[in-house]
This record gives C-alpha cells, structure tokens and sequence, in this order.
C-alpha cells in the first residue's frame, strides 16, 4: 500500500538480501544522518562553514527545548534526545522522497525506539533514587498503595505503546491517505496531502522527543 | 505577519500536536488493561472476574497518564506565560 516502487528494495533484491523495507529505510535515515554529522565535523572552525552552521543550529533548538522541559538535569540526556528526535524526524521526511518508504511507518522501527525510551526511563530512576523508585508507584496515600501499585505499572507499561502506536498511525495514515490519492487524481491532489504530511512529520518528531522528555522528567523528579 | 503573530502560531502547533495526542494515551491504556484481563481469564479460567476488574484498572491508568500529561501542559503554559507575558 505504500509506494509502488522502492529503489532500495529493488537493489536489495538485485543482491538477493532479504530484510524488509523498514529495516533499509531506517540505513538509508542512518546514512542520511551519519553522512550530516560527517561533514558538519570534518572541519570545524570558529567561524563556521555552511554544514557546520545548520548542525548548530539544529543541536541550539535541541539543547534549548531540553532546558526549557527538563531544566538543568535534562543535559546528560542531550543524546539520547537529540539522536532519537533527529532520526524521527529524518524518517518521518523520507515519506515525502518519491520511492521512499518512511522506517517510522513500521510498528517495528517505532516500538524499537519507544521500548528504548521505556527502559531509558527506568535505568535513569533506579540509578537516581536506588531502591527509593517504588515511591514512585505507591501514590501520596500509603493505604492505598497496593492499589496505586497496579495503576501506576498499567500506566507505564502503557507509555510505549502509546508512544510507538501514535508514530506509526499518523506515518501510516498519511502514505496511505498520500498513496488513495495519488491513485485518484494523480496530477494535483496530492500536494496538499504533501504540505499536510510536512507538518505532520514535524509535529510527530516534536511530539515523540516531548513525550521521552516528560517520561525521562517524570523519573527525574522526587516522589510526590 | 509580525514576530509575535508567528510565535503565537508556533505555541498553537506546538499544543496541538502534543494535546490531540493525549487521546490514546486513554484508549490504548483501557484496551491493555482489558487485554491483561482477558488472558488472565483464560489463563485462571475464572471468567469474567479479572476482566472486569483489569478493565477498571486500565481505565484508572488511562485517567493517570491524561492527568499528568495535562498537568505537565499546564506548567509548562504557566512558565511561558510568566516568562513573556503579552
């Protein structure tokens, strides 16, 4: 249902390499962004060239949007975030290159970076509180902990699936939107579905990042 | 468009990606609680109880997760606002 025709996938058959087209997408985002870094660091200098200049401007949004969620504390996460945020966003605008499939309209790439983030956060509080984590869980009423307890795991259990299902119905959603069209009305329809798929693939991107911030925040923070 | 309009229209899509997200938040925590139940039923073969009762519990952390994405919103929209009031 995506697009009709992939180049990746044809030179993965050419080489007879049997891997889906999520999985080479998601090397092709990798070599996007490997090959990014590369040349914003292959010379750095003062005064910077023109890679170097987008890269920090780029990295400034990240580092500022992490202050102004997590404070202080949030910098040891910067890359962590900022990778996963970078190559959502990477992703997520591949859909719109003709013969691309975007790795983050596959519910595997997502839930590989959402369980990421769920074991992040929960590294990040044992390591901070120790044992001290389950208040976490218990609520602000010790009677009615064992209550809590189970409402509390639901919930965090929960905040992967979320996170990974949200990606991947909206990326989903608009290829196939993107693909009915085109089917339709192959001349001019499509553009505004484009334009849409622009704005969603940036609002998906900050709405993933946001939602790790809190998470990780979330687990930062003192028990109530 | 001036600077403050375009800023404006930045915090509205910056709220609307994160508010319309909520939602399933909710679903997809009532649908796990309902699945737990449900196999926890096959499992114990005691039907309909922990269906019910996992399906309650799901719902109450469906209603956990709303209630702190919303708080954090709200103090994140609190902090913005001290800090460039209009």
């Amino acid at each position: 249902m995506v697009h009709p025709f992939m180049f990746l996938e044809w030179f993965a058959d050419l080489i007879s390499l049997h891997v889906g087209p999520h999985v080479l997408y998601t090397w092709l985002a990798m070599a996007i962004l490997l090959s990014g870094a590369w040349l914003a660091s292959r010379a750095i200098s003062l005064v910077p060239g023109k890679m170097q200049n987008f890269m920090e401007a780029v990295m400034t949004g990240f580092d500022s949007l992490i202050e102004n969620v997590m404070g202080k504390d949030g910098k040891p996460y910067f890359p962590l975030i900022a990778t996963i945020g970078m190559f959502v966003l990477v992703g997520n605008l591949l859909g719109l290159v003709p013969s691309c499939f975007p790795p983050t309209a596959s519910l595997n790439t997502n839930a590989a970076l959402a369980l990421t983030v769920f074991f992040m956060t929960h590294y990040i509080g044992i390591k901070k509180h120790g044992f001290h984590y389950i208040q976490h869980f218990m609520g602000p009423i010790i009677w009615l902990a064992p209550l809590m307890i189970i409402i509390e795991i639901l919930s965090h259990l929960v905040r992967p699936i979320s996170l990974s299902l949200r990606l991947f119905g909206n990326m989903y959603g608009k290829e196939i939107v993107l693909m009915i069209f085109f089917a339709l009305v192959p001349l001019f329809l499509p553009i505004p579905i484009m334009f849409l798929g622009v704005l969603i693939s940036m609002i998906q991107a900050f709405v993933f990042v946001l939602l790790s911030m809190i998470y990780i925040a979330g687990s930062l923070e003192e028990a109530h | 468009m001036n600077e403050q309009e375009r800023e404006q229209k930045r915090r509205l899509y910056r709220s609307l990606g994160f508010l319309s997200s909520i939602g399933i938040s909710m679903v997809a925590a009532t649908l796990l609680g309902l699945a737990i139940g449900y196999y926890l039923d096959q499992w114990l073969d005691t039907r309909p109880i922990f269906t019910i009762i996992m399906l309650m519990f799901g719902i109450a952390a469906g209603f956990r997760n709303v209630y702190v994405l919303t708080s954090w919103e709200l103090r994140r929209q609190q902090k913005d606002q001290d800090e460039n009031p209009q």
